[in-house]
């Protein structure tokens, strides 16, 4: 009896740093889907084969663009309050990244949130993009001087178009 | 019996332990989080009057643009493009670029008081006023557009511009180097489009200064 009360109050005692960390050790972009999960009741459409996109991403744009993150919330129409879901947002990516933008439309019924992340020579963008019906959450990691160059080469395309349609 | 009390105490300081190293883990997420050290300095003006505006306004838009975010802005500059060589110098320079912009209903619903608490932040020795311009339109509240310049031994060292009309009010602190003449290589960022109007209303009191020094 004295055995199964010790193994009792052992197990008991682990629940608590295990729940801690269960309930609010998540944190980055998972962090925040699954926050909006539990704050609003519903459920992010997964993107299939984003690891695979993620990957094309990066060597379509020779590194420029790595590291997607997307998740898609359908027939978002809850009511939101934008200051709670700042905080909310800002709790979850935690320190290092900063708010860009902040936008609130109609009375908060759309919302826009952009926060930044410095990555050495690299930047995290964290987007969330709420109109009214949908409710969208995308991170990525740029490189701005690949991405550069890779927009640098529509911009050449572009201008050998026009161009040629001259002649 | 002896052994069922070491039991039972070992397993009371287990659990206490365990709670309290659960409880300062919670604490230190909460902590490290909440705390956002790595966010830049926000706008510097009264937070009750940023609050109150946000709360009544219909639209609002928050720019914040820190050093770091500035630097790599600047990377999307090309050098090639004398333009953006300019806007690439130019912003490199800056500490900092907040925009506040707010869309109301309708008129009346901020107040000459809270402008006038904005304006009231900025009367300090450093920051001197540079546009005061007062638009007033028949049956419309008047419209009003203040320029304020932050001045570090001698050189520009911020700018404070504050556009209000009946419907809209709009807010751009620039902070770090920067002359009047340059405004205009940061249109293109976003929310900073107010500064074509300052550009007028500074060009349009240059013009009357000169006038009125030519009268002299």
């Amino acid at each position: 009896m004295r055995r199964f009360l010790f193994v009792f109050v052992c197990f008991f005692a682990l629940l608590v740093p295990v729940g801690v960390l269960a309930s609010g050790g998540e944190g980055g972009f998972d962090g925040v889907v699954r926050s909006i999960e539990t704050q609003y009741h519903v459920h992010a459409t997964r993107i299939p084969f984003l690891g695979l996109i993620s990957f094309v991403s990066r060597k379509a744009t020779h590194g420029g663009v790595s590291n997607l993150h997307v998740a898609e919330f359908e027939h978002f129409d809850a009511a939101m309050d934008g200051e709670e879901l700042n905080r909310m947002v800002q709790q979850k990516l935690g320190a290092g990244w900063e708010r860009m933008i902040r936008e609130t439309r109609r009375n908060g019924a759309e919302q826009t949130l952009i926060f930044v992340h410095p990555e050495g020579a690299r930047m995290g963008m964290f987007v969330l993009d709420a109109d009214g019906h949908d409710l969208n959450v995308v991170q990525v990691s740029v490189d701005p001087d690949h991405l550069n160059e890779s927009v640098g080469k529509y911009d050449r395309h572009e201008k050998s178009d026009k161009d040629d349609d001259k002649e | 019996m002896r052994m069922r009390g070491i039991g039972l105490r070992c397993a009371g300081v287990m659990l206490g332990a365990v709670l309290t190293a659960g409880g300062s883990l919670g604490m230190a997420q909460a902590a490290g989080s909440g705390s956002g050290s790595g966010m830049p300095e926000g706008l510097p003006l009264p937070p009750a009057v940023e609050k109150e505006l946000a709360a009544k306004a219909v639209d609002v838009t928050e720019v914040t643009l820190g050093k770091n975010m500035l630097d790599f802005a600047a990377k999307f500059m090309k050098d090639k493009d004398e333009d953006e060589a300019k806007a690439r110098k130019l912003i490199q320079g800056l500490k900092g670029i907040y925009v506040r912009e707010y869309t109301f209903e309708k008129e009346g619903d901020y107040s000459m008081d809270q402008i006038k608490q904005l304006r009231a932040y900025f009367e300090t020795s450093e920051w001197s006023p540079v546009v005061h311009e007062v638009e007033r339109r028949k049956g419309a509240a008047a419209e009003t557009t203040d320029v304020m310049v932050k001045t570090v031994n001698g050189e520009t060292q911020g700018m404070f511009i504050l556009s209000a009309e009946p419907k809209e009010l709009s807010i751009v602190l620039i902070l770090g180097p920067i002359r009047m003449d340059e405004l205009g290589e940061l249109r293109g960022i976003g929310g900073l489009h107010v500064l074509k109007d300052v550009e007028k209303s500074t060009k349009k009191a240059g013009k009357e200064k000169d006038k009125d020094g030519g009268a002299e």
